[in-house]
């Protein structure tokens, strides 16, 4: 597909982008699996690892954001294509005039926003119960938003595997989401992993969204701020790419 | 300019070649039916014509517009319909409308009026509000048009649009099909049904094994196999024995039962009928009725597509 990105074609991209999303806010947010996904399973995880640990709770907030922006960007697309190819729907959104680009972004949209919304719960929860501190307030935003929309975006990519069972596309991205929460300084700390750790911890796209908002917090920074930024980007761009080669791939 | 044309296209996957240097094109305003057993193609020519295949050979343009280089601005000219009623259940009919427009990058007033309207016209209007999920399958198929017609397309292709409605739905589904055509809607039909076909289309193409074995006017169409013509006959009494003593009468090709009736096929209907009323005489059975028939849509098909008849069916009881 060669699409014509003249003026009024960025508009109509926009437009299906946005109303892909919209359409996946209302349809799937509530869905049982998806707030099992995205909510419950990392509260869960973070139970279990303050339950071993002889650190402060608001210590550990910044580590449950990321985890939770990991679990709850990345739980849409995966539940929400499946079922869209299996009631053809998904069809309708590939014989549109839009570019592979824009459903690409649209369905990852929607993972995006669900997921700030739900790490707002611990952000808050922090500030409220363990009178947690923002020192880079700058720092949280851009740590946030980036990592959202990396794991929506990683969320759709394992979506394009042309399956209609959502449980197939869940087993294959736990396989990814549930060791990135171990070699991305989540909980432990990079420094505190032994060396092999460390350098898997560099192929991790959540050790560079984490250690963005773990900076926001006033603790020790792994990498300097701006490398983190920049390798989010990289981890963003290369996501989207392979993305759109996997449904052009798949759908032909 | 063609609404469609489709040069010399190919389709591999693999070692199976789906489409063989298929070729045709379709006239603006023409209704063209695009008929073909399973298998033989139809579905990946569609998915090659909307743009969600690529072709491995070939070429194919939408008015003009190269579906491979100028993919957007190629659907942007057409609605489909699919087969399969793709519309969210968990949404409500007017919110699966606004979607579609929005798709399709109708503007909010435009989408807005042509939605009512079109709800209107398909009878949906009063269940907008309503999720889909509750709607029968006549409802969702007149959505899923109604959705296909959201951008006022000039080209509409339909994929088994009748398939299993219920009478209501069949009869606007046909009014809407009508009222197209009469404001020169360009309509890619495919239809397992025959007769749905003969009754709609100026041209029909008949599709094999990824080749077009035939491409011409229904009734053209039937010209080339005259040889196919046959007699239907109703006796008073009838018997399982019938089909057998029917089969074994001189210039009878083939025997097909159809309801109560028996129909012959044969080249020369007059001689056959002669035989038919001697049998009744010396059988003492009466003829109720006898209608010679020329060769239907369906015998085309059937003849060239090579299918078989699954003639004597069911038997008298």
């Amino acid at each position: 597909m060669n699409a014509e990105f003249d003026k009024d074609q960025l508009t109509a991209e926009a437009v299906a982008a946005w109303a892909i999303a919209k359409k996946d806010m209302i349809i799937y947010y509530l869905k049982p699996n998806i707030i099992v996904s995205g909510l419950l399973f990392p509260l869960f995880m973070f139970l279990a690892f303050a339950a071993g640990k002889n650190v402060p709770l608001g210590y550990l907030i910044p580590g449950l954001i990321s985890v939770t922006l990991l679990f709850s960007s990345s739980t849409i697309e995966p539940v929400s294509i499946p079922i869209e190819r299996r009631t053809k729907t998904f069809e309708r959104l590939l014989s549109a005039p839009v570019s592979l680009h824009a459903i690409v972004i649209g369905e990852s949209l929607s993972g995006f926003l669900y997921s700030i919304g739900i790490a707002l719960v611990p952000l808050i929860v922090g500030i409220i119960a363990f009178k947690t501190t923002i020192v880079f307030p700058l720092a949280l935003i851009v740590g946030m938003l980036l990592t959202a929309i990396v794991f929506s975006t990683m969320g759709t990519l394992f979506a394009a595997y042309p399956t209609e069972s959502p449980g197939d596309i869940m087993s294959m991205l736990n396989l990814v989401r549930l060791p990135l929460i171990f070699v991305s300084g989540t909980f432990i700390p990079l420094d505190a992993m032994p060396p092999l750790g460390a350098w898997i911890a560099y192929l991790s796209p959540l050790t560079y969204g984490n250690d963005l908002i773990q900076a926001a917090y006033g603790h020790t920074a792994f990498f300097f701020p701006l490398f983190d930024v920049v390798m989010l980007v990289v981890f963003f761009s290369i996501f989207q790419f392979v993305a759109h080669r996997l449904y052009a791939k798949y759908n032909d | 300019m063609h609404a469609i044309e489709v040069t010399d296209l190919e389709k591999r996957f693999g070692e199976i070649l789906a489409l063989d240097h298929v070729s045709f094109s379709v006239e603006t305003g023409e209704v063209f039916g695009y008929l073909g057993p399973n298998g033989a193609g139809k579905t990946t020519t569609i998915r090659i014509l909307t743009g969600i295949t690529t072709p491995t050979g070939g070429s194919a343009s939408i008015f003009g517009r190269d579906i491979v280089r100028d993919t957007i601005r190629a659907r942007k000219q057409m609605g489909i319909v699919y087969e399969t009623s793709n519309i969210y259940d968990d949404i409500t009919a007017w919110q699966n409308m606004m979607f579609a427009g929005e798709l399709y990058h109708v503007g909010k007033q435009d989408r807005e009026e042509r939605g009512k309207e079109l709800l209107e016209i398909f009878g949906l209007w009063d269940r907008r509000a309503s999720r889909v999920k509750g709607f029968s399958k006549g409802m969702k198929r007149r959505l899923t048009l109604a959705m296909g017609l959201i951008n006022d397309p000039r080209l509409l292709f339909l994929d088994e649009p009748t398939s299993g409605l219920d009478v209501q739905s069949n009869l606007i589904i046909r009014d809407v099909l009508q009222t197209l055509t009469e404001k020169g809607v360009t309509v890619f039909l495919t239809t397992h049904n025959i007769e749905e076909a003969n009754l709609a289309c100026d041209r029909v193409a008949i599709i094999n094994r990824g080749r077009i074995a035939a491409i011409d006017s229904p009734e053209r169409l039937k010209k080339t196999i005259q040889s196919v013509q046959s007699v239907e006959v109703a006796f008073e009494q009838g018997s399982a024995k019938i089909l057998d003593d029917m089969e074994n009468l001189p210039m009878v090709s083939e025997v097909r039962k159809v309801g109560d009736k028996v129909r012959l096929y044969t080249e020369d209907p007059g001689a056959l009928l002669r035989e038919i009323m001697l049998y009744a005489d010396s059988h003492q059975n009466r003829v109720v009725s006898a209608t010679t028939l020329g060769p239907t849509l369906e015998d085309v098909f059937i003849r060239l597509t090579g299918i078989e008849r699954r003639n004597r069916e069911g038997g008298f009881p």
